[in-house]
């Protein structure tokens, strides 16, 4: 009972910092005695109540059954992040950076794939390829890539999803809007990054495709 | 007291009132409790680009039946004070524009603040970076501002050549009690045993020296 007691006098805030990221009750218990807090499963346990009870912890089963604590300050935030809706709906996760969150709003496909095209990372690219297959509100999609300027990129990535999975059609109005014209340039989607793969849909958008169809592997397992 | 919770849905009801998309940054309490460094906060401070833009917040504030208070009362005679509007006796929140008292918010600070909330479609707020927050708290230098910069250096990692350049970059903006008034600031933390980095205070020190120079050739050359 003394040392729980002792357990107790374990500042919240210093327990989160610690054991902020992903972790097993296994790797929590062994950064907790490599940071001097006798830690045993029960202990761990009891901890884990007390970040959960502030609302610090979300938890994940895998596939093995074996729970995955989420822990972070954010999770106590009500609002949601692009990359949430992303891994909500890919075969392809992406670690979650909490620069941006939105309250009060309905999560929207067309929005994330949007924001993530713009991050310019060949992982978030091929994250999104599986948005395509929700994706139905094209008149939005085509009013938010417009003002980013991004419709051959959009254009770009359904017809690669299409060569893996299965997606809902794209509207001939936002195909016809966003086809490249005669006069207009070949573009990166990332910078200087192009590869071999997909040559006829690169010539199709005028867009050079970071993505190779061996990156695809997990879409096959999908 | 105004917790996160509480916090988060005052910011919905103040977007779903807004007229056009608003962008401004959090600073102080509002700031720390969206990184964690805090349970609730007495006040929330915001800072907008321009006087456009918080009259416009200030407009739906008042729709949500919040009143304007006498900024005096609490900042006294300090420059750049804020509008106040408080709700009966529940949250109060200062609004300042682009200056915070002796502290301007910064094209530096802007690009600090990497961390954006966004409210329904119109309220985006941008959360400033612990040194800018440090920095503010200096400005304007309030009973319980100390407390929050302790609470601020027991858990970040703090890297003083940015507050340093930042100091360097107040001056440039005509903050010229920058250094000084940090100095002092700097002294009091100590005395309450907050440990600060020797090098950060002598090089602010050389900093404060170098400008009193400068300003006493500055002076000889009108006299």
């Amino acid at each position: 009972m003394a040392t729980f007691n002792m357990q107790k006098q374990i500042n919240i805030n210093v327990l989160l910092k610690m054991l902020a990221g992903n972790h097993t009750l296994s790797s929590i218990i062994d950064i907790l005695n490599e940071n001097k807090i006798k830690t045993n499963k029960q202990k761990a346990i009891y901890l884990m109540h007390r970040l959960r009870k502030k609302g610090y912890v979300k938890t994940e089963k895998l596939s093995n059954n074996k729970r995955v604590y989420n822990i972070s300050f954010n999770n106590k935030l009500k609002g949601f992040n692009y990359y949430d809706i992303i891994n909500e709906n890919s075969p392809i996760k992406l670690a979650i950076h909490e620069d941006y969150k939105i309250y009060g709003k309905k999560k929207s496909l067309e929005e994330a794939l949007i924001y993530a095209l713009n991050k310019k990372s060949v992982r978030s690219l091929l994250a999104i390829l599986a948005l395509f297959k929700k994706i139905n509100n094209w008149s939005l999609l085509y009013k938010l890539a417009k003002k980013e300027d991004l419709q051959r990129q959009v254009g770009t990535l359904y017809d690669i999803a299409r060569t893996i999975i299965k997606t809902r059609k794209m509207t001939k109005r936002f195909r016809n809007l966003s086809l490249p014209k005669k006069t207009d340039k070949f573009l990166y989607m990332i910078d200087n990054l192009k590869s071999k793969d997909f040559k006829d849909i690169e010539k199709t958008w005028k867009i050079y495709i970071p993505i190779n169809k061996i990156d695809m592997e997990d879409y096959r397992k999908w | 007291m105004v917790t996160i919770e509480e916090q988060e849905e005052l910011f919905l009801d103040i977007s779903r009132k807004l007229k056009k998309k608003i962008i401004c940054y959090a600073i102080g309490g509002t700031a720390m409790m969206f990184l964690g460094l805090k349970d609730n906060t007495k006040d929330i401070d915001l800072v907008f680009e321009n006087e456009d833009n918080r009259k416009t917040f200030m407009k739906a504030l008042e729709e949500l039946d919040f009143k304007k208070l006498d900024s005096m009362i609490l900042y006294g005679k300090k420059p750049n004070q804020p509008e106040l509007l408080k709700r009966k006796e529940q949250e109060r929140i200062d609004l300042f524009t682009p200056e915070v008292i002796s502290f301007v918010f910064s094209e530096n600070s802007k690009k600090r603040a990497e961390k954006t909330h966004q409210f329904g479609e119109n309220l985006i707020i941008k959360i400033a970076n612990v040194h800018d927050i440090i920095l503010m708290k200096h400005a304007t230098d309030r009973a319980k501002d100390i407390t929050d910069i302790k609470s601020i250096l027991d858990s970040e990692k703090i890297n003083w050549n940015i507050i340093l350049e930042e100091t360097k970059n107040q001056l440039s903006l005509g903050k010229q009690r920058a250094a000084l008034d940090l100095g002092l600031f700097i002294e009091n933390l100590e005395i309450i045993g907050i440990k600060i980095p020797k090098d950060f205070s002598d090089e602010l020190f050389k900093v404060f020296e170098n400008q009193v120079k400068e300003m006493k050739k500055r002076k000889d050359k009108i006299g």
